[in-house]
């Protein structure tokens, strides 16, 4: 319990954040990827997936992110607080387009089979590769950010 | 590693008056207390109006408290 006197308020609640984004990878993706059948996702399936992942993201919220603003003393942000956060939305905002272009460039121009990808892209797939890309960006926010607190401590 | 040009006296300036604590610098300058030790570790160049606060604080000119390389 002592070490955790090194970390700020701040940096433990991006810790959290990054092992809930773990958390929910590892429960969510290899749940989803046996329901795509024939590059077809069944949305039934994934709708349950998904409120699951949803509870285990409110409890552990409530239960981990409580705790360390209750046992470890919340600072104001200052500058370099700041100048960190826009540092790291900036990379995973930059991941995010990256990849939301890839995939309307997937979707529209990249044929299968002399299928269009139009045609196998059912609403469900599309939510479970966004969702997929909005956890992986949120991902590297949080690595992004606790690599410039801990290089710059 | 990018080196920062600007060079600071924050921790003798610290001492210099009273021994003053990293909790209570931050206090005063309205920063966490992370920021004082990145600073006297010279690992993060403030910005100029924190540098002001800083050099406020110690009640010495700018280029007493920070110095570029």
């Amino acid at each position: 319990m002592n070490y955790l006197n090194n970390y700020s308020n701040r940096e433990l609640n991006i810790w959290a954040e990054l092992i809930l984004n773990v958390v929910v990878s590892f429960y969510f993706i290899p749940k989803i990827f046996p329901l795509i059948i024939n590059g077809q996702l069944y949305g039934e399936a994934l709708i349950d997936i998904i409120a699951t992942s949803i509870i285990i993201s409110i409890i552990y919220s409530v239960s981990v992110f409580g705790s360390i603003n209750i046992f470890i003393k919340k600072e104001d942000k200052d500058e370099r607080d700041y100048t960190f956060e826009l540092k790291s939305y900036r990379m995973s905002n930059i991941i995010s387009q990256v990849s939301i272009y890839l995939l309307i460039g997937l979707i529209i121009f990249y044929p299968i089979n002399r299928v269009r990808l139009t045609e196998l892209m059912s609403p469900p797939m599309i939510a479970m590769l966004l969702f997929i890309i909005a956890l992986f960006s949120s991902t590297v926010k949080s690595v992004n950010q606790l690599y410039y607190y801990r290089k710059n401590t | 590693m990018k080196k920062h040009k600007i060079k600071n006296q924050i921790r003798r300036l610290r001492f210099e008056a009273n021994e003053m604590t990293q909790a209570e610098l931050a206090e005063k300058a309205s920063v966490t207390r992370q920021t004082i030790i990145a600073l006297e570790a010279q690992k993060y160049s403030p910005s100029l109006e924190l540098a002001f606060r800083i050099a406020k604080v110690f009640d010495v000119p700018l280029e007493a408290a920070f110095q570029y390389n």
